[in-house]
């Protein structure tokens, strides 16, 4: 336990804390734009400068660790170089919502009173496009935080943006200008989820006018694989139908990371063909509706049925890949101990 | 095609990260500029992840340029002297200052620098000096001893000897900062041995050619200083960083240190070259570092700071190539000797890089606290045009007024002034050249070598540009007060010195000609 002096006030942190999250913890909340908890320190943007007692400069919060017997203080000078530092900012933003994502910056900039005082006569930039359906984004959106490419090197550990360029030509680019499609991308949208500004964007949602604050979100566990990633649909209240998928860095299992399927591949919810309930093949060759004791006494029948006619090792079992651990032990136990077939398989493991 | 031409040439090539540079500038000299295919093979080759080798690639100015581009510096002086002229010629490609400026303008075409724009020899225009003796080229190593050279790395002194000589001569770097150079060795022998010694010999800051007179005209009197401290901070590996730009340096050091080795004098050391690639970034320590291990040369937060936390995380001294040339003097003659070079109250004697309006640019060694006026009028030939403007020590030191012609030219003097020697990179404008120029030029240069990575710098300097540029046509864009507000936020919050020192040059002018500002007092709110 570390004890130091925030605005005047006795604090505590634990060892090696981030001075971000030790003010937070005592309910002094600095704003940041650059930093990700997912993220090495990065000390960017500098919104989150603040005063430590015997440094010749403002620190950043966001990557400085708490000492022992530090004073600091967070509302004094610094308050102001937020505000200058969001001026700034918005001198080259010049599409504050590309895809109705929430955007850090412009709500940072009311809550401060900012405005740009002009235009930056280089700020546009050269736009992007990209033949994938998924991932839009948009380069005038973006204030070079970097978040998004340190996401796909620290976390995703591929080659999907990088930072490219010096000075004012320095933008975000997948990598060497090519579509997502020819890089390593996976297209997890990871790099979305990261964005402050929403310049890296779901594609599908340009122009769809969707606030997000107005969407309800609805926690649950993604079907697709027997990982477990939480994560949260998020519904449209007025068409019940959902929108699009996020989830949260405190999630367990999955820390807020998805894959393309679980934060894209939702339209099945609402597939006019999706399944909603057992069916069962009449006489008539047509599936009717039937109740889960039906169908699954249909099933064994006929597995009954080919064990006395061929014996049993003419039964095999394939266990979906959406199923968990758990449930893949369940079925090669019916496999092996209620049926008596060795032939049982999971198309997780090919 | 060309990924064709460079399999031979990757088996060549080493695969750790801090080679990345140095693979790419082979590449880029002996198969051709650096494209996407390139890049990927080399990034497969050395398994590193594409984008990461297109990050360091676009970084660089010159990786995906040919050699041999018809380059031309547009630094203040050059342009001043006119290097838009040169920038007529089919393919020119707009650089930053070459650091030639007493040979301004300039242009370079592959390693041949063309004074003038024209293929005719570089020459050095220098005086007697006390400590660093430039006067006379060394041709050979043989050459140096003769001069009395070695004697120092031949004899030489405990660690602890050497560090109270730094203190006593009162050597502070001449990179620029000034951070007194005993103290700094003496802070890394706190730190665990073997420690790393890096050379900055990223000469960038415009008007400033000094570095480049040492390495060409006394190369082993560098590489002496370097082996001293190599030797007694036990630093078995040594690296010296230096401008793509300096072919000259380049070939003279390289030879200079085969000399060396073949004396054995680098037994048990290794000492390589690290060429840059066009970054004037790559000249802030911490930038320099994360460049040498193969990465954008964008500067680190500091702390901790290069002596505790350096190359490969290793404790590293970073010395400028003028503070390890002076040593071998210091160390012979006495700290004390070194110190009563100096005058005003100051210590030693230094390299002042003299261009622009004077008869006779160049790089003259005298003594610290000499004045603007000494330095023009008795080692620079005199003022060729009524002097408008002079820059003390270059770009971010500050602009002066042609009434601080008697000022010493000391730390504690120029403060008054709100100005800083610097690196004592002395450029006299004329009267002629417009302020206001001088500072869009000076801003733009700013901007675009500004690394990208913190707003203040980023997006500071380009307002900055910007606002001179419309100034220069009486517009102002923004209210006096936000400027002063801007200016306060890049100096305080700035990550490295680029940042932090921009603003001084635009502070220094608006107090010495506050009439070219007027319009900004006009803008009510924004």
């Amino acid at each position: 336990m570390v004890e130091f002096t925030l605005d005047g006030r006795p604090a505590t942190a634990s060892e090696g804390e981030l001075l971000v999250h030790a003010a937070a913890r005592q309910g002094v909340f600095i704003p940041t734009l650059c930093h990700d908890d997912k993220l090495e320190p990065y000390g960017g943007c500098r919104m989150c400068v603040v005063d430590v007692e015997g440094a010749p400069r403002p620190m950043p919060a966001c990557a400085t660790r708490v000492a022992p017997g530090m004073v600091v203080s967070t509302n004094g000078s610094t308050t102001d170089f937020r505000r200058t530092l969001t001026e700034m900012l918005l001198t080259e933003h010049l599409d504050p919502n590309p895809g109705g994502r929430p955007n850090e910056l412009t709500d940072l900039a009311q809550e401060l009173g900012a405005e740009a005082p002009f235009i930056l006569p280089d700020a546009k930039r050269e736009p992007y496009e990209d033949r994938n359906k998924l991932m839009g984004y948009e380069p005038d959106s973006c204030i070079l935080c970097n978040r998004c490419v340190r996401y796909t090197q620290e976390v995703m550990q591929c080659s999907a943006l990088s930072l490219e360029g010096r000075g004012g030509e320095a933008r975000i680019v997948p990598t060497w200008g090519k579509s997502w499609l020819d890089t390593e991308c996976e297209l997890c949208g990871g790099c979305l989820s990261v964005c402050p500004t929403g310049a890296l964007h779901e594609k599908f949602l340009t122009g769809a006018d969707v606030e997000e604050s107005a969407l309800t979100k609805v926690k649950t566990t993604c079907t697709f694989c027997g990982v477990g990633c939480q994560l949260d649909l998020n519904v449209d209240p007025a068409t019940d139908r959902i929108v699009k998928v996020t989830s949260e860095p405190h999630y367990v299992s999955n820390e807020g990371n998805l894959c393309v399927k679980g934060r894209f591949s939702f339209n099945f919810v609402h597939h006019p063909d999706r399944l909603t309930e057992p069916l069962v093949r009449g006489e008539d060759g047509e599936l009717h509706p039937a109740t889960w004791e039906q169908a699954l006494q249909v099933a064994a029948d006929g597995i009954k049925g080919v064990i006395a006619r061929h014996g049993t090792q003419a039964v095999g079992f394939l266990a979906s890949a959406r199923l968990t651990n758990e449930e893949n032990y369940l079925i090669q136990k019916l496999a092996r101990n209620g049926v008596g077939t060795n032939s049982v398989h999971s198309c997780e493991a090919t | 095609m060309d990924v064709l031409a460079l399999t031979p040439l990757l088996a060549e090539l080493p695969t750790e990260r801090t080679h990345l540079l140095d693979n790419l500038g082979r590449i880029r000299r002996e198969v051709g500029p650096i494209t996407p295919e390139l890049s990927d093979a080399l990034a497969n080759h050395m398994n590193l992840r594409l984008g990461d080798v297109h990050e360091v690639v676009s970084f660089y100015s010159f990786l995906q340029v040919p050699v041999t581009t018809y380059r031309v510096c547009t630094g203040p002086i050059c342009d001043c002297a006119g290097s838009r002229k040169l920038l007529e010629q089919d393919g020119a490609m707009e650089v930053p200052c070459l650091g030639h400026c007493d040979l301004a303008p300039v242009a370079t075409r592959g390693d041949t620098i063309l004074p003038g724009g024209e293929d005719r020899p570089v020459t050095y225009a220098t005086s007697v000096g006390p400590a660093l003796g430039l006067e006379q080229a060394d041709e050979s190593l043989t050459d140096y001893e003769r001069r009395g050279g070695l004697a120092v790395l031949r004899a030489l002194p405990t660690a602890q000897r050497i560090v109270e000589e730094l203190k006593a001569a009162g050597l502070a770097g001449y990179g620029g900062a000034g951070f007194p150079t005993g103290l700094k060795w003496e802070s890394l022998l706190r730190e665990p041995a073997p420690r790393v010694l890096v050379v900055n010999a990223d000469e960038g800051e415009p008007g400033t050619i000094k570095d480049r007179y040492v390495m060409e005209l006394r190369p082993h009197l560098l590489l002496e200083g370097t082996l001293i401290a190599m030797r007694a901070l036990d630093c078995p590996e040594g690296y010296i960083y230096l401008r793509e730009e300096y072919a000259t340096a380049r070939a003279r050091l390289l030879a200079a240190i085969e000399e060396l080795r073949a004396a054995g004098l680098l037994d048990g050391l290794t000492l390589d070259l690290v060429v840059g690639a066009g970054a004037y970034i790559a000249g802030e320590e911490t930038g320099m570092l994360e460049s040498m291990e193969g990465r954008r040369a964008m500067p680190r937060l500091k702390p901790p700071f290069p002596t505790q936390f350096g190359h490969l995380g290793r404790p590293t001294l970073i010395n400028n190539v003028e503070t390890l040339a002076h040593i071998p003097a210091i160390l012979q003659n006495g700290g004390a000797w070194w110190a009563a070079l100096g005058r005003d109250g100051s210590s030693g004697t230094r390299l002042w890089s003299i261009s622009g309006a004077v008869a006779r640019p160049g790089c003259y060694e005298a003594p610290n606290g000499i004045t603007l006026r000494e330095l023009i009028d008795d080692h620079a030939g005199g003022a060729t045009e009524e002097i408008g403007a002079i820059v003390p020590g270059g770009a971010a030191s500050g602009i002066l007024p042609p009434d601080a012609l008697d000022v010493p030219l000391t730390r504690d003097a120029l403060r008054e002034y709100g100005s800083g020697v610097g690196s004592a990179a002395v450029q006299v404008f004329p009267r002629s050249y417009p302020v206001l120029r001088l500072l869009s030029e000076t801003m733009r240069f700013f901007a675009e070598e500004s690394c990208q990575k913190c707003t203040p710098c980023r997006i500071g300097n380009r307002a900055l540009h910007h606002l001179f540029e419309q100034l220069e046509h009486g517009e102002a864009v923004m209210p006096r007060w936000q400027v002063d507000e801007w200016l306060l936020a890049m100096e305080k919050t700035s990550i490295c010195g680029l940042g932090q020192a921009s603003p001084i040059p635009v502070r220094n002018a608006m107090r010495i000609w506050p009439e070219l500002f007027a319009p900004l007092d006009g803008v009510v709110s924004t």
